[in-house]
């Protein structure tokens, strides 16, 4: 495969994607698989076919398009037509009124949330509109499981144009330059560890390797995921270009095994690029040999952890080991080793294509000397929780939490209010609506006590308790911590411990302080990043609301009426008629009380599961 | 390591200059700062989980923690090991492993030296136990790492975190060596409780036992590689000292030895790449295997089979019959174990029929047809094949009895010269010997004459003691060591142990003890076993004496059935110098200086003379010189002249067998009627026999 050959794909592709009047672009991202996006497309197949307009309709599965919220989603292009939550009986409308009468199904389009208007146009709903597309450039443009639809957007000619025209210190030049740092969590700049890794390649004569860290375990986020199910060619290319830079001949890719379809598309891909040449034995008809292979992670969350996840890849138990050496120098099978994840794999091919100044120029800080000088590009947020639109967002670093809270997420449903917002996954911070206007870059992110992570950004609402939350997260991260390190497993045992007291209200005063002085301990002295940031749900809570820890601590009570032993639930002797309804639906029988007569709750018995309160038709069950 | 390479850092405001890559730990240790650490020891890697060795650091731009135990020093950088920050989180850890583990003695003892009373939450995970597990990894480590088994590891994750077996079963990769249990800080693993040995004091055996894993651990790679080549090693050091047997010990190297060196071995067929012991637990593990290897001769052609790793006589051997040849010496030595043969008899057995060969005393006629020249491979393995099938010629059949059967069947045949042949043949007592080249260490012709069952050097390695190292140079220095290495070695064989950890690994300060060639370091571990196995008091002089009496038992033995004298601790001429014009003419330099400083002659006169009175002088001064050591070892003995233990020394060993008493005696008396109650050796006017006295033993 040539320049010449791919641009021949490239013409031929776009010709016959051109032949066709118009184009159904149906989401098969997970979310939308779950909601039976692929029983649409047959569904559209038959119907199209019954109508015989194959040869004038193009269907397109598409990775994910990142509404998640509101799918299965299908875009008619050229028109850019945004239909969701479609059902396949929706689909003989579509195609009788919009494809043959060309009059779009409005009671299938979007509605604007507050405004309750239909919305025609995909770039006119809000949800996209701050969006901006870099690592999922060709979001809902081809057909991940093809790769003549990637060489139709120009996938591969960077890479062809790099490894043919570039030597590989201008590639790693390249890349400094536009300051990306890895998307995984760290925020390192890519460059400088692509650099240092040569740097021991040249020292050693070693023969390094590249590894794509696709084994995104944090609870709510699917950015990596979706990537790779929407346009897995672009993380090859990625590979390729980093394999080249360093010198490696080797590269892997570590996903989880629960990733199925990503993991399925990849393969595809992946032997796809081999019977063109792209992977193999002198590429791209240069005289480089680089080739790919998948591993599977077993679904350990440290695994994630780079050097556990190359441990992993090396077959002995996921456990972390110091990074006093880096990997760079002494990773895979102890030899120089870079390690990106999914993300910035992707961003890679159009940094090369469209230079480090024009990335650079995305985002916040100067880079121009500096590499740490700020956070260039974009990143993906997978948005979930409390929040109208979620879904997967791409916004350029330094975007207010603000606005992807309500410009893009469309703000808290039923008009609850705001509480805070996790960014970085389970080990990650939560900020409280004073740090809504925080840009979103790593540094300001960290110095706020939480972190960029690998992008996850989980919305609460007023509802939630922080002490619970906390507690979810500690519990999480205990039980995925590997066990290596004191501070880590005894930490999170610890910490689990005493936010159990103080959520049954045994708190005592020096809880709080016992908790920060663990925190700081697990900070600075566990073993690796997992360790290191597992006690930021903790602090940060008690940073943002650390009223909320008094008020279970002093009060006995819990704000957000969520702790269960801090409740009670009582019968409001006014309110209550006597109907019987609540003692005949409590799961312990010990609500007691004759017919028409006030009834009363024996609060000894009581499990607080809130039945009552759910039955009662006169509202006279309140929570204290 | 050059000065430039070395990097000063500060710990605690004291200057230290280091390697590159020197842990902080090891710096701090270096100058006596004392760092605490539960999971590191210098038996494995570090692991840095335990998180005690945490120290400040300062590189000039930023201060950080890092773990002493594997943080390797780079740049000149300031460590404070006992900081505020460090004492406050070091304080915090040993309060969470305090929580859990509130009875385990070292992290009670640590807590208490911080200042930690009570931890100051409860732990869910709180293991009241005194022998709980800490979860130091140290068990895991040592048995991947040092006796590279992995038969235990961790199992689950975070607060559920276990050291077990395999599915927690156990596993047939365990073969009980205790390294776990002797590592592990707070005693928690055990044995099952049927362990049938019930040692007396297992602590001291397995101190004992550490401190060899220690030594093969760090010091192995440095001496001898027994884990990575085992004995094999030995192969190019022999050669290099001229000690290899080449030509059925004509010469003592050939420039082809370089082709069935170790690491011609490690290289291309020792394939599994890892020690294999003779029981899993051992560190020295110096057996070796080559898989897969594709046999080309015998019932097995062609089959893929498993090899173990040739051990340095086996080598040795192969080149005694000229073979120099890797594949050869792994299919000689499958078709030896495959047989049943021992590879040591087998090719000095060969050896001798190939030089009697090349001599024309034998010929193709004579042997069954076989071209039995040096060197000739197939040959070699069409003899042990035919042997095996039971071939009834009879050059085969005699041969497959050994040497001494030939050197009979052929002085009766009345082929060759009766004295080539017992000369050449190199044997006695009717053993085949053990694959080292003996002419010039008189001590060892000793250590393979003088012994009860033939000359294999299990009683006796002096070569480097003798003939480089030049530390026993009289006879009764020679004495000496051929009365205690017997004795010590015989030991090993009375107690059913290797001998291989006692001087294949030495200790760091062996070299600077009293007594280098004894490793008394070493010595000290068997007292020490054999104390804490039977509760018994024994001290090193101990040992000896249960070694010395089973010995002369022995030898009271063979002289009651008719042998255990002078005349049976007779060796060929082969062992003590060159018997043929060519061996000599191969070393001349050699012979020909040692006429001029050990037998007076000037060098004119060496020059004048003919090769083979040169042959014929060495000859009787090299005989006399093994009858004035016989003298001396069986004086240091406490022998008769003849050989013969003396009832004065059994009975000063305990024994009083009246029987065995009086049988020694009637022989000692017969002795005297002949005339064998006299020394050996024609001494000189400078020389003295060792003792003057007629029958000395009477005043013992």
């Amino acid at each position: 495969m040539n320049l010449k050959q791919l641009e021949t794909i490239k013409q031929q592709s776009q010709k016959k994607f051109d032949s066709y009047k118009a184009s159904l672009h149906v989401c098969t991202g997970t979310a939308c698989v779950a909601n039976h996006s692929f029983s649409l497309i047959e569904t559209l197949k038959k119907e199209l076919k019954k109508r015989d307009l194959e040869k004038e309709i193009l269907i397109v599965p598409t990775g994910c398009n990142g509404f998640c919220e509101q799918g299965p989603i299908m875009v008619v292009q050229p028109d850019g037509i945004f239909y969701q939550k479609l059902n396949e009986k929706d689909i003989g409308d579509i195609i009788e009124q919009h494809l043959i009468n060309g009059k779009p199904v409005k009671r299938l389009f979007y509605k604007h949330p507050t405004k309750k208007t239909p919305i025609e146009q995909m770039k006119d709903i809000p949800f996209f509109g701050k969006q901006q597309l870099l690592a999922m450039r060709h979001r809902g443009q081809i057909d991940p499981e093809q790769i003549n639809d990637y060489i139709r957007m120009g996938g591969y000619q960077t890479a062809y144009n790099v490894l043919s025209k570039k030597k590989a210190e201008e590639v790693i030049q390249t890349v400094t330059k536009s300051g990306i740092r890895g998307r995984g969590g760290g925020g390192f700049p890519t460059g400088l560890k692509w650099n240092s890794c040569r740097d021991a390649v040249k020292k050693t004569g070693n023969i390094p390797y590249v590894i794509c860290n696709a084994d995104e375990g944090d609870p709510g986020c699917f950015a990596d995921r979706s990537i790779i199910e929407a346009d897995p060619h672009s993380v090859i290319e990625g590979l390729i270009i980093g394999a080249y830079a360093i010198g490696a001949h080797e590269g892997f890719v570590y996903i989880r095994k629960e990733y199925p379809l990503a993991l399925k598309r990849l393969q595809k891909a992946i032997q796809q690029a081999r019977d063109q040449n792209i992977l193999g034995k002198n590429i791209l008809e240069t005289n480089f040999d680089f080739d790919i292979t998948i591993h599977r992670g077993a679904g350990a969350f440290v695994c994630g952890e780079s050097t556990a996840l190359m441990a992993s890849l090396e077959g002995k138990p996921g456990e972390p080991h110091a990074k006093y050496v880096h990997s760079t120098e002494q990773g895979y099978k102890n030899m120089p080793t870079v390690l990106n994840n999914v993300e910035t794999w992707a961003n890679v091919p159009l940094i090369l294509q469209k230079g480090s100044d024009w990335f650079a120029n995305i985002g916040t800080g100067d880079v121009t000397d500096n590499a740490w000088g700020g956070s260039t590009g974009t990143k993906v947020f997978s948005l979930v929780g409390d929040v109208r639109n979620t879904g997967l967002v791409e916004v350029p670093m330094g975007i207010t939490l603000r606005e992807i809270i309500y410009d893009i997420g469309g703000g808290i449903p039923k008009d609850k209010k705001f509480k805070g917002v996790q960014t970085g996954g389970p080990s990650g911070g939560v900020l409280p609506e004073s740090k809504l206007d925080l840009p979103v870059d790593f540094d300001s992110l960290s110095d706020a006590g939480s972190m960029m992570g690998s992008g996850g950004m989980v919305v609460m609402d007023e509802d939630t308790c922080m002490v619970q939350l906390a507690k979810y997260f500690i519990d999480f991260l205990k039980e995925e911590s590997c066990g290596k390190c004191t501070p880590c497993r005894e930490g999170l045992t610890a910490m689990s411990e005493i936010l159990a007291k103080i959520s049954e209200g045994k708190g005592t005063d020096e809880d709080i302080a016992l908790l920060e002085e663990y925190g700081e301990t697990m900070k600075v002295a566990s073993l690796c990043g997992l360790g290191q940031t597992a006690a930021n749900p903790v602090l940060s809570t008690i940073t943002y609301f650390r009223d909320e820890y008094e008020a279970h601590i002093k009060d006995k009570t819990c704000p957000a009426g969520q702790c269960k032993p801090l409740v009670t639930y009582i019968i409001d002797p006014e309110k209550c008629t006597g109907c019987t309804l609540c003692a005949r639906n409590c799961p312990t029988n010990c609500i007691t009380g004759e017919a028409k007569q006030v009834h009363r709750i024996n609060q000894d018995e009581c499990i607080k599961c809130g039945t009552c309160k759910t039955v009662c038709n006169f509202d006279a069950v309140e929570v204290n | 390591m050059t000065e430039e390479q070395k990097i000063t850092v500060t710990i605690d405001g004291k200057e230290v200059s280091v390697d590159k890559d020197t842990t902080i730990l090891s710096a701090a240790n270096s100058i006596d700062i004392f760092i605490p650490t539960l999971c590191h020891s210098e038996l494995v890697e570090p692991y840095s989980a335990c998180r005690l060795c945490l120290v400040e650091i300062d590189n000039g731009r930023k201060k950080r923690l890092v773990t002493s135990c594997n943080y390797p020093i780079r740049k000149p950088i300031t460590v404070k090991t006992k900081s505020e920050r460090v004492k406050k989180h070091r304080k915090n850890i040993l309060e969470m492993m305090l929580a859990r583990w509130p009875n385990v003695k070292i992290i009670k003892d640590m807590a208490a030296f911080h200042g930690i009373k009570t931890p100051r939450y409860t732990s869910p995970l709180q293991d009241p136990q005194e022998n709980a597990c800490v979860l130091c990894g140290l068990c895991v480590r040592a048995c991947e790492e040092d006796i590279w088994e992995s038969a235990l590891n961790f199992a689950n994750r975070g607060p559920e975190r276990e050291v077990m077996m395999g599915y927690g079963e156990n596993i047939p990769q365990c073969e009980g060596c205790e390294t776990c249990m002797s590592i592990c800080p707070t005693h928690a693993i055990d044995m099952d409780k049927e362990d049938p040995n019930n040692p007396f004091d297992a602590d001291l055996m397995r101190k004992a036992g550490m401190k060899l894993t220690r030594e093969m651990v760090l010091l192995d790679d440095s001496q001898c590689r027994m884990r990575k080549v085992g004995t094999a090693h030995l192969t190019e050091i022999m050669d290099e000292y001229d000690l290899l047997p080449v030509q059925n010990y004509r010469f003592g190297s050939h420039t082809e030895t370089k082709n069935i060196a170790s690491d011609v071995f490690l290289k291309n067929y020792l394939t599994q790449g890892k020690p294999d012991g003779c029981w899993q637990g051992c560190t020295m593990a110096c057996a070796k295997t080559a898989d897969a290897f594709t046999l080309k001769t015998g019932p097995y052609k062609g089959d893929q089979v498993v090899v173990d790793g040739p051990e340095y006589e086996t080598v040795g051997g192969c080149a005694n019959m000229g073979i120099f040849d890797p594949e050869f010496v792994l299919e000689f030595n499958f078709y030896c174990d495959t047989y049943g043969l021992d590879t040591i008899s087998t090719s000095t057995g060969m050896s001798f029929y190939m030089e009697m060969f090349e001599y024309g005393i034998l010929n193709k006629e004579r042997c069954g047809g076989l071209d039995l020249q040096f060197g000739n491979s197939d040959a070699a393995l069409t003899f042990m094949h035919r042997m095996a099938a039971g071939d009834k010629d009879e050059f085969i059949q005699v041969a497959s009895k050994g040497i001494r059967r030939v050197k009979d069947w052929l002085i009766k045949k009345g082929w060759g010269d009766k004295q080539i042949i017992e000369d050449c043949g190199m044997e006695s007592k009717g053993l085949e010997y053990s694959e080292y080249v003996t002419k010039e260490s008189l001590a060892q012709q000793g250590g393979y004459g003088m012994t009860l069952k033939g000359p294999q050097h299990d009683e006796a390695w002096l070569i480097f003691m003798d003939m480089v190292n030049n530390q026993i140079p009289t006879f009764q220095d020679k004495a000496e060591a051929l009365h205690y290495f017997p004795m010590w070695r015989t030991w090993f064989g009375l107690n059913g142990l290797c001998k291989l950890p006692w001087n294949d690994v030495e200790p760091e300060n062996n070299a600077e003890t009293d007594e280098p060639a004894k490793v008394p370091g070493h010595v000290q571990n068997y007292v020490d076993y054999q104390n804490g196995m039977t509760g018994g008091n024994v001290d090193k002089e101990g040992l000896i004496l249960q070694s010395e009496r089973a010995y002369n038992w022995q030898r009271a033995m063979n002289v009651w059935m008719g042998r255990g004298t002078r005349n049976d601790d007779w060796i060929p001429y082969r062992s003590m110098g060159p018997v043929t014009k060519k061996e000599y003419e191969s070393r001349k330099d050699r012979y020909d200086t040692q006429f001029v400083e050990q037998l007076g002659f000037t060098k004119q006169e060496v020059e004048k003379m003919s090769i083979e009175e040169k042959i014929q002088k060495l000859y009787e001064y090299r005989q006399n010189r093994y009858q004035k050591l016989m003298d001396a070892v069986y004086y240091r003995r406490g022998w008769t002249p003849n050989g013969i233990p003396t009832p004065q020394k059994m009975k000063q060993l305990g024994f009083s067998d009246k029987k065995m008493l009086s049988m020694l005696q009637k022989k000692i008396d017969q002795d005297q009627e002949k005339g064998l109650n006299s020394w050996g050796g024609i001494y000189g006017d400078d020389e003295q026999p060792p003792t003057d006295k007629d029958q000395y033993w009477l005043e013992w």
